[in-house]
């Protein structure tokens, strides 16, 4: 085969793993269903095809192992009759979609497949149920002795001749001896003895096949001897086992077998052992309910990396155009009468007003709705709510709330960690809740909704709440404040230690929730995003996690501020303020900068150095409040820049070594700006003496220059004026 | 472009409408000219893109494959041709579909990396043929319902041995001769019909619902007796044999000849060899040219050969191959074949049985 042809093999296994996992995730979402709704055909019905499909798909792909099991499957799920009522079809199904995965993934990474007996033996359990469907299976029953033998009619008609002409002839059956040696040689001596004892009718297994696993002969033989001989002469010691002779009556008046009316209806008879008629089977194309069935025909898949270079090719091309506009102030300025101006200044709005709309079209390209992420939960609930032996209805809501995809991405792993923590840690055993007074069932909630910019999801439970003194009391033990300091903090800010690495207040380490790292790792994820994570509790009332989370990880507005005339952004959407104030506000408590922001007491952050000199207590500053997650902190800036739309380029490593940057943008005008992690910044500068705090700056601005100059060096371009 | 057969490939696997286009890519003269996951979308498509033939999966959601094909015929009259999975339920809906006029089927594409060349070979081949085929002369099958009663079956030797082979069209076709015949029909059918394993079985049953004679899959060792059909399971040979007893079918596992297993040459040269001048054999609607020299040496055996008429074939391939080489004795109409067989197995009857008794 060809290069080309691999390639597209490679291509449609990729497809099949894709839309696999798609039908997968309908089968669950299926049976889960049905698991509501026992007995509801029309889901059975949806099943079967879902399976249907992946049979397919998998036999197109060579996947022989998934594609026989599905097949039984849908063998079983097509014996509607009876089987709709089954209460085990969706449990099967659910145990189906998980094998299913396991070979997947089995086939995605080239192992071997493990062999599936224990949902075969379930699948098949489903078929026997119904009375009806015994008939079916591929080894038919073999119910009176005339069915047992299953001679053609051409041997039939050899018996019958045989009986009208008067003879007796046996059937016989002798099992050969597991432990013989030679079977074939075994086999031989058998159908020499029954050669010696008569006129060997019919034979199976027939002489000369090559089967060698031979268990059974069974054979008719005309014979004038007693049943009685016959058998002792079958019987060979060591190779020969049970014999059974049977003497065949002749049913009829003799007549010549040549005309004989009687035997094409007999034949048929014997020949063909009952099975159900296919009218018996369910009328497949039975027109279906109408379903409304998104338009999903039109959709294409794209590689999400591609998404993201046309989205970089827009970030380049909004740059572009900033850059002219600057040019054309320029040109404006130093030819202000030209008449060139306005049409040059007429096709440039134009081609920001296309810019503008391709950005936009792009970034929708991005979204995607969070039910895509939310559709597993269902699944998640049900399996580890019954490892927990607990009753929990999960609430969906704001499904079509679009975010980002890298984000939606990004957000699956912590949010599965805290829906199991909510089960397992979260809500109580019915009986305890009970107890309380409360409902049986807990419920667990999963909201997303769009607030400003940012796009926020909800973990909430009616659980217990988390016990604020047990937090308190591992903190202490744990190290990570004294006692005293302990008793000063508010609840909220216990709280917040949940996120500490390495804390957990489950007693015991379960297999699904509890080994201590989590939280933390939540937290880093959410940060990593540009986003944050709150806990909210009430003791007996329940525990409610906050995500708050950016709508793109592409595309901020930032409010961009100088400092020491260095130009930096944050994400406009932190700002909750912007004050003045002077240096003589600034007071010193407990070696951090705090300001009396009206009646409140604000922790101040400041980046660069604390002004020295005499006048520097009238030094006038601009203080950004900005609030990472419930914390807000005052940041000193030197002055204003503006507010835009950025496009953030990453940073790799070896451009800037430090977390508290979390990307860069370049301006119109070439000017590169740094878009500040607050959330990090926060963390370290706070923790930080502030005569260190500009040290760790300097360090910024180092590590910001060294970049414009690579960045310069790298693109051959002018160089930038910073 | 204008010479290119326009494909609309309608399936509900998102892996098929990618499967199937990149298959039939490898025929410059097909051209795929859109995809649609459901009946719905496909109705739609057929008016935007106007193709010329039409595969479908018979198993979707929303409008399912049966509705499609069934508005399809009704508004379109467009050859549809069906892809079909291998369960009992896939070969009882295809005959169905094909009951409503499908043009043929081809089984869904399987372990693709090994087979390719196979599969995009059988249903290229059958696409052509579809765009082909001038309009649809598509028997309208009456579906009774009620099983044919089979009372006084005359199980006595057959007079003649009629050997049939037929493919693409067939079923319909043979449902058109078979349901005529007479429960007495003095002769006795053998059928190589080109289906796949697991499709035949099921087809045999629906035959002897409908029709007067006895129609089974035939099983190794089957007699050969007047007033039945046996229809050759799909992936064996059909061959007869003479036996002191009686006159037997015989399944083989050969090797496929012309591509084919079941093959209708095997079973002609083996009805040619074992009957000679009892030896009847009919070429009918299909593709390529299996049975053509089969054919040829039922003639030279001194049996009749008979070849279906162009214009009642859906496709005019093997029985034309046949007429090229001067093998037919006869053209016969499909609507004139039953009164044919009929007349040519009664007539000697008397003869042929006291033959038989020899």
């Amino acid at each position: 085969m060809s290069n080309s042809s691999d390639d597209r093999a490679a291509e449609l296994r990729q497809l099949f793993f894709e839309s696999a996992q798609e039908l997968l995730q309908t089968l669950n979402e299926d049976a889960l269903r049905l698991e509501k709704t026992p007995g509801d055909s029309e889901i059975v019905r949806g099943i079967r095809r879902t399976v249907h499909t992946l049979k397919g798909d998998s036999a197109a792909c060579g996947y022989r192992e998934l594609s026989e099991l599905a097949h039984e499957f849908e063998d079983v799920l097509a014996l509607e009759s009876g089987l709709a009522t089954h209460s085990e079809v969706a449990e099967v199904a659910l145990a189906a979609a998980d094998v299913f995965e396991a070979m997947l993934e089995s086939y995605r990474k080239g192992r071997k497949v493990k062999a599936a007996d224990a949902l075969r033996e379930r699948i098949q359990k489903l078929a026997q149920q119904p009375e009806t469907t015994k008939a079916r299976g591929k080894k038919k029953k073999k119910s009176s002795s005339s069915l047992h033998f299953a001679w053609t009619e051409y041997e039939q008609l050899a018996i019958r001749n045989a009986l009208t002409q008067g003879r007796t002839v046996y059937q016989i059956s002798a099992l050969i001896d597991p432990q013989c040696a030679m079977p074939v040689a075994g086999r031989q001596l058998v159908q020499n003895a029954l050669q010696s004892a008569g006129e060997i009718l019919a034979i199976r297994p027939e002489p000369g096949s090559a089967h060698n696993n031979v268990k059974v002969i069974e054979a008719a033989v005309a014979s004038t001897l007693p049943a009685q001989q016959i058998e002792s002469k079958c019987h060979i010691p060591s190779i020969v086992g049970k014999v059974t002779v049977d003497a065949l009556q002749p049913v009829r008046k003799p007549k010549p077998a040549a005309t004989d009316a009687s035997i094409p209806a007999n034949a048929a008879e014997v020949g063909e052992a009952p099975e159900v008629e296919i009218a018996d089977l369910p009328d497949l194309a039975a027109p279906l309910p109408a379903v409304s069935t998104p338009s999903t025909d039109n959709i294409l898949r794209v590689d999400a990396e591609r998404i993201d270079s046309v989205l970089n090719l827009v970030g380049e091309l909004i740059i572009g155009k900033s850059m002219l506009h600057q040019t054309m102030a320029d040109f404006s300025r130093r030819f202000p009468k030209d008449a060139l101006r306005n049409k040059f200044s007429d096709a440039m709005a134009f081609q920001s007003r296309v810019l503008n709309d391709l950005q936009r079209a792009v970034m929708k390209i991005r979204m995607v709705p969070v039910e895509q992420l939310f559709r597993r939960f269902p699944r998640v609930v049900r399996d580890v709510a019954r490892q927990c032996g607990k009753e929990v209805e999960l609430v969906l809501s704001g499904q079509d709330t679009d975010l980002d995809k890298s984000i939606l991405d990004s957000l699956a792993e912590p949010l599965t960690h805290m829906v199991r923590n909510a089960i397992s840690h979260g809500l109580e055993t019915s009986a305890e809740r009970s107890k309380s007074g409360k409902p049986a069932r807990g419920t667990l909630t999963l909201d997303a909704y769009h607030h400003g910019n940012q796009v926020i999801v909800e973990v909430s439970d009616d659980g217990c709440g988390v016990d604020v003194e047990k937090v308190r009391a591992k903190a202490i033990a744990s190290g990570l404040i004294s006692a005293a300091e302990a008793a000063e903090l508010s609840e909220a800010e216990i709280l917040e230690f949940i996120f500490r690495p390495g804390f957990s207040t489950a007693e015991q380490v379960t297999e699904i929730s509890g080994r201590g790292v989590g939280m933390d790792v939540v937290q880093s994820v959410l940060h990593r995003m540009k986003g944050s994570v709150t806990v909210e509790s009430r003791r007996g009332e329940g525990t409610r996690f906050r995500l708050k989370l950016p709508l793109t990880l592409a595309i901020i507005k930032a409010l961009m501020f100088t400092i020491e005339n260095r130009l930096y952004a944050i994400p406009l959407n932190t700002v909750a303020e912007i004050a003045r104030a002077t240096e003589a506000d600034v007071h010193q408590v407990d070696n951090h900068e705090v300001l009396q922001l009206r009646n409140q007491v604000l922790p101040l952050v400041r980046l660069g150095h604390a002004p020295t000199g005499p006048d520097s207590s009238h030094r006038k500053f601009f203080l950004l409040v900005t609030a990472a997650g419930d914390k807000k902190i005052g940041l000193i800036v030197d002055g204003l820049a503006g507010e835009e739309e950025l496009v953030i380029k990453a940073l790799d490593d070896q451009m800037v070594a430090t977390d508290m940057v979390s990307g860069a943008s370049i301006l119109g005008d070439g000017r590169v700006v740094l878009i500040l992690n607050l959330a990090a910044i926060i963390e370290r500068v706070g923790r930080m003496r502030p005569e260190e705090a500009g040290a760790i700056v300097s360090g910024l601005l180092f590590s910001h220059g060294e970049y414009l100059s690579r960045k310069a060096a790298a693109n051959g371009s002018t160089a930038v004026e910073v | 472009m204008s010479g290119q057969v326009r494909v609309l490939v309608v399936d509900d696997s998102a892996l098929m409408r990618k499967l199937i286009p990149q298959i039939l890519e490898h025929d410059e003269a097909i051209a795929v000219v859109g995809t649609a996951m459901d009946g719905n979308f496909a109705l739609k498509k057929i008016e935007e893109l106007r193709p010329q033939v039409i595969t479908l999966d018979l198993e979707m959601p929303g409008l399912n494959g049966i509705d499609t094909l069934k508005a399809i015929m009704r508004k379109h009259r467009l050859p549809v041709i069906v892809v079909s999975s291998h369960t009992t339920a896939g070969a009882s809906i295809t005959l169905k579909a094909l009951a409503l006029g499908a043009f043929d089927f081809v089984a869904k594409p399987q372990e693709v990396s090994g087979h390719m060349p196979d599969i995009a070979q059988e249903l290229i081949s059958k696409i052509k043929a579809a765009a082909h085929s001038k309009g649809i002369a598509i028997q309208p099958v009456i579906e009774t319902g009620a099983r044919v009663s089979k009372t006084a079956m005359p199980g006595g030797p057959a007079s003649r041995v009629v050997a049939i082979g037929i493919s693409t069209g067939g079923p319909n076709a043979l449902q058109h001769v078979l349901s005529k015949l007479p429960s007495d029909f003095p002769g006795t059918i053998l059928i190589v019909q080109h289906m796949p394993e697991g499709f035949t079985e099921m087809f045999a049953r629906r035959m002897d619902e409908c029709c007067a004679i006895r129609v089974k899959e035939a099983v190794s060792g089957d007699l050969l007796l007047a007033g039945r059909a046996l229809i050759c399971p799909g992936n064996r040979h059909l061959k007869v044999k003479r036996l002191p007893l009686g006159e037997v079918a015989v399944l083989s596992d050969e090797a496929r000849v012309n591509g084919h297993r079941p093959s209708v040459d095997v079973l002609f040269r083996s009805v040619a060899e074992e009957f000679g001048t009892r030896g009847i054999a009919v070429l009918m609607t299909g593709m390529g040219e299996d049975g053509a020299a089969g054919l040829g040496v039922v003639q030279k055996a001194g049996g009749m050969t008979i070849a279906q008429s162009e214009d009642s074939c859906i496709v005019f391939g093997m029985p034309k191959a046949a007429i090229e080489r001067g093998f037919a004795t006869r053209i016969i109409h499909l609507d004139a074949l039953a009164n044919t067989l009929q007349a040519q197995c009664g007539a000697r009857e008397e003869k042929a049985a006291r033959a038989g008794r020899d």
